[in-house]
């Protein structure tokens, strides 16, 4: 017996996807690597039992390189919808036209892909907050008014947020929207059924099909089977890294994994002179773009282990004692280097990720940490920790500004990102594209992308509202070509 | 009696009559009987029983760690399957008792048959690789005559081809997996089922060899084992007044144990004397006395491990054709599972998930210098949390960095040993956590990323331990009331008073 539309995976691309469709009367199964967890059990525990059974790897997924990057994504039911920020962007306008011009990316004009963010913003209440700002957003506004610089306050997918500071362990109040409590219960009751704890090792090619998968699944008393899963047509929305190490343990590789792109991300913690008390509270919800789609700065995720995790590359632990006083915060690049997705040739394909920070990156690292801790002490910090290794705190703007001119040591640099895309990027350009404009694989009749790999290049901002928009425009144009079902 | 069965068996009985013709052919029988009466049998024959009966139970350990992902074996279940098969041996021809004790194994342990024997398999290519180390050290002082060499390289193609295979195998299993259900799917959906079932069983019947300190520890094994059965050689040398030479029983016991590979009739009549006989014979024995001594050696092979094995299939009641049973029963896999609704096609049974384990003493040594600060007091459910988060999630690296971590930490835990002259574990917390700085925050930026996720997990489990932030931060209920009882001569604002004051 075979599905009709096998989706593999339950993040923004996938549960869109299986949403679309089975919306639409087709037959969709669901294939997700993670648990399906209990909100009220499992959600809000905490940053070790968080990463345990939300993360992939329990967050041990490095970027390898010759400056490493620290990386996590979801694994569970609605993946990495279930830990990010629930902060919402469209994709820039200045990006699509970039995409169109470098990549032949069709159907994706600001105007086509309205509609789609309009569903998307509608079904998740993308909104802002409507109420004061937390006092770590407060003091980021008033460095941003200092400095003059344009700032705004990022909608959220999190209507009526508690500010637990939750959200990358799981929003235990079902504030935020991710793809568990929003996307997913609508497509189940449209009649997709999800199978979670179900791995896919490989897709089964036969000709120019995908006539199924096979995938490892642990079922309810921990016994786990290789299971074969019959499709005719089959959706890889494994994610950024995973859809890519699919395909090319599959022997799918044309273009596959030879691009990733990230968001390089370099953070700091400032100690103020007044209490800030930010893991008590949501992380800053304001964001500058003045330096967007290049460079841009905000507010990072922060308890006292995250503080202890940030201070540690010039480790002090009376630093810590300032605790109350503390907040992080964090400039992001759109990172210029390239990266790639290998699947292991040893152990069970397991996945790699390299990047290698281009000189762009750096430069823009060190500019976006000048102007980052010349806002923080323009709005009153006394000292600025970067995640540099052997750098002293920053205390004044003149040390700040050091690092318009010079660039940050690249041996030094403790990095990280949250952001991964591109490593199947589609558009008409066969010389560099491994999917067409809507996300179907070349020289496979029913083969299809669709999800943050997807996109052709760094978007420079959240990349859930892009990769949602464009899922459910693909999905759509699929069943324009199916047919009626 | 099948037709091909009775072919093995006739060419079995037949080699063994060339071999026990090839060793007898020029022997003189009155003088091998006077050696025997002169034979000097205690202490020596029974210290050789037990050095051979101690490699079996060594054997049993590895067969142990072997299947520990599928199945917690006793010791004593483990050495009893691997004796079942050596008495099989001795009592089927044609190493048919391989086949019995994959079987066993299966049963005891329900891993499927094809699992089984490769766990047999590679059994066999670890055995294979010790016995030519063994005849390579016992052949090393020169003189060893040309074929000795000859048989070497033979020994090293065949083994090292097989071992090859194994390595692919064991460490490549998405590739063998993926070659499989390519194969398959060219030969239809029944057959692309039964090979990828099969490379599934066939990968994870190596699955124990990807963890480097599980292989470590099987490669020690498979060397004690042919040791200790070099014993079994060595001590029966003084029976016949001969000097105990290790190399002599080494190259005995090599060039036997190769010489077995021949099928031949059941227990190696024949090829057994005929190989032991000639290897002593490179070391200047006279042929009646190698012969006697091959014939005591026999013995001492033979008939412990048969009544052993033979007491165990009672005990365990397993028949011959068991073996046959249970791979019809692995046939029968590739039902169908439906689980909420989607349909699975079932095609192997994969390891369990393995539980989480606490952290080791090393690791909760090194996560407590990373993170308790000089001259504060460790807050030990934090600290033994953290260290426990830490095992977990250096255990949750790719295979390739946990490998490189572990040989990092392996060759940190070295240097801290010859630079203390003490283990890691046992230096003061004050000595430890200097020590351990010194590496995490190296000028060299190599040892700084060998700590660094170590030292990343460890300091945001400790630090966002419950027990910890409530000693770090101060709630704001509690802050509202301290402020209230506060004089308005404390310094505003400074979190950092508030929590010295308390």
């Amino acid at each position: 017996m075979k599905t009709q539309v096998l989706v593999i995976g339950s993040g923004a691309g996938g549960a869109t996807t299986a949403y679309e469709l089975a919306r639409a009367g087709v037959d969709v199964t669901v294939l997700e690597e993670g648990k399906r967890h209990d909100r009220a059990k499992t959600y809000g525990l905490g940053t070790t039992e968080g990463m345990k059974h939300l993360y992939r790897r329990r967050g041990m997924t490095p970027i390898l390189g010759r400056v490493p990057i620290g990386y996590v994504e979801g694994s569970c039911f609605g993946g990495s919808t279930e830990i990010n920020s629930g902060f919402w962007h469209r994709t820039p306008r200045e990006v699509l036209a970039r995409w169109q011009a470098q990549f032949d990316l069709e159907g994706a004009s600001p105007e086509e892909l309205a509609p789609h963010f309009a569903w998307a913003e509608e079904a998740l209440s993308v909104s802002l907050s409507g109420r004061p700002f937390e006092k770590s957003t407060e003091v980021f506004a008033r460095g941003a008014a200092a400095m003059d610089w344009a700032a705004h306050e990022v909608p959220r997918a999190a209507t009526g947020c508690k500010s637990t500071n939750s959200c990358a362990v799981g929003c235990p109040t079902g504030a935020k929207q991710g793809m568990s409590i929003s996307i997913l219960p609508r497509a189940e009751a449209a009649g997709a059924r999800v199978l979670t704890s179900a791995r896919v090792r490989l897709l089964i090619k036969q000709g120019s099909r995908i006539t199924g998968v096979l995938a490892e699944v642990e079922l309810e008393d921990g016994a786990r089977k290789l299971v074969r899963v019959d499709a005719e047509h089959v959706f890889v929305c494994a994610g950024p890294t995973e859809t890519p190490a699919l395909l090319r343990r599959t022997g799918i590789k044309f273009h596959v994994g030879d691009t990733l792109r990230i968001h390089p991300m370099l953070k700091v913690v400032a100690r103020f002179r007044e209490r800030i008390a930010a893991y008590d509270s949501v992380l800053p919800v304001l964001q500058v773009r003045e330096f967007s789609p290049e460079v841009s700065m905000g507010g990072a995720f922060f308890t006292p282990g995250h503080a202890a995790l940030s201070l540690s590359d010039n480790w002090d632990p009376a630093r810590l004692d300032a605790i109350e006083n503390m907040a992080g915060y964090y400039v992001a690049v759109r990172g210029r280097g390239r990266g790639q997705v290998r699947s292991s040739q040893l152990g069970d394909g397991e996945t790699m990720l390299r990047y290698e920070l281009a000189e762009e990156d750096v430069v823009n690292l060190s500019n976006g940490l000048a102007r980052l801790a010349t806002l923080l002490l323009a709005a009153g910090a006394e000292e600025v920790y970067p995640t540099v290794q052997g750098m002293a705190p920053i205390t004044s703007e003149k040390q700040a500004i050091r690092w318009l001119d010079e660039r940050l040591p690249r041996s030094a640099l403790s990095l990280t990102t949250v952001h991964a895309f591109s490593a199947c990027p589609i558009g008409e350009r066969t010389d560099r594209c491994a999917a067409d404009s809507y996300g179907k694989v070349p020289r496979w009749d029913n083969l299809y992308v669709n999800d943050a790999s997807m996109l052709p290049d760094s978007p420079g901002v959240n990349p859930q509202g892009s990769v949602m928009a464009f899922a459910r425009r693909n999905a759509l144009h699929f069943l324009s070509r199916l047919g009626p079902s | 009696m099948g037709r091909h069965r009775k072919t093995m068996i006739a060419l079995g009985l037949l080699a063994s009559a060339v071999f026990l013709f090839l060793a007898v052919r020029r022997l003189d029988f009155a003088s091998l009987r006077a050696i025997f009466a002169r034979a000097d049998l205690l202490p020596w024959v029974p210290l050789g029983v037990l050095s051979y009966v101690a490699g079996h139970v060594v054997r049993g350990l590895r067969c142990r760690l072997l299947v520990r992902r599928e199945a917690n074996l006793r010791l004593v279940t483990a050495s009893n399957i691997v004796v079942v098969g050596y008495a099989a041996n001795n009592v089927f021809p044609a190493r048919l008792g391989e086949l019995v004790r994959a079987g066993m194994l299966a049963e005891r342990t329900g891993i499927p048959i094809a699992q089984s024997l490769v766990v047999t398999f590679i059994e066999r290519v670890l055995d294979g690789l010790a016995i030519l180390l063994l005849l390579v050290v016992g052949t090393m002082n020169g003189g060893a005559p040309g074929w000795t060499g000859d048989l070497v390289r033979v020994a090293l193609l065949v083994f090292g081809g097989a071992c090859a295979v194994m390595l692919f195998a064991v460490y490549s299993p998405a590739l063998v997996v993926a070659g499989a259900s390519r194969v398959g799917n060219r030969l239809g959906p029944r057959w692309h089922d039964r090979l990828v079932g099969l490379a599934t069983s066939i990968t994870n019947g190596g699955a124990c060899l990807r963890d480097p300190k599980n292989a470590v520890w099987i490669l020690f094994y498979s060397a004690v084992v042919w040791v200790l059965e070099t014993g079994l050689f060595l001590a029966i040398l003084p029976v016949f007044g001969l000097a105990p030479s290790f190399t002599a029983a080494a190259v005995a016991m090599s060039v036997t144990n190769l010489g077995l590979l021949v099928p031949s009739s059941p227990g190696f009549i024949g090829p057994f004397h005929f190989f032991c006989s000639r290897a002593l014979m490179t070391h200047g024995v006279d042929e009646a006395t190698a012969l006697a001594y091959a014939t005591v050696v026999h013995l001492a092979f033979y008939v412990p491990v048969t009544l052993w094995g033979a007491a165990s299939m009672l005990w365990y009641g397993v028949e011959v054709g068991a073996t046959a049973a249970m791979t019809r029963e692995a046939r029968a896999a590739g039902k169908e599972l439906e689980i909420g609704g989607v349909v699975l096609h079932e095609l192997a049974t994969l390891s369990p998930a393995t539980a989480d384990e606490p952290a080791s003493a090393f690791t909760t040594a090194l996560v407590e210098a990373i993170v308790v600060p000089s001259g504060k007091r460790v807050e030990p459910t934090a600290l033994r949390d953290a260290a426990d988060f830490v095992h977990g999630q250096l255990g949750s690296l790719q295979p390739q960095l946990a490998m490189l971590f572990e040989g990092g930490m392996t060759f940190f835990r070295l240097v801290t040993r010859v630079r203390h002259l003490r283990g890691y574990c046992d230096l003061p917390l004050d000595t430890r956590r200097a020590w351990t700085l010194s590496w995490a925050e190296s000028r060299y930026g190599l040892l700084r990323k060998l700590f660094k996720p170590v030292r990343a997990t460890a300091l945001l489990a400790y630090f966002d331990h419950p027990a910890m932030r409530a000693s770090i931060v101060v709630p704001a209920k509690q802050l509202a009331r301290k402020k209230g009882a506060a004089s308005s001569a404390a310094p505003s604002g400074s979190a950092a008073t508030g929590v010295e004051a308390e």
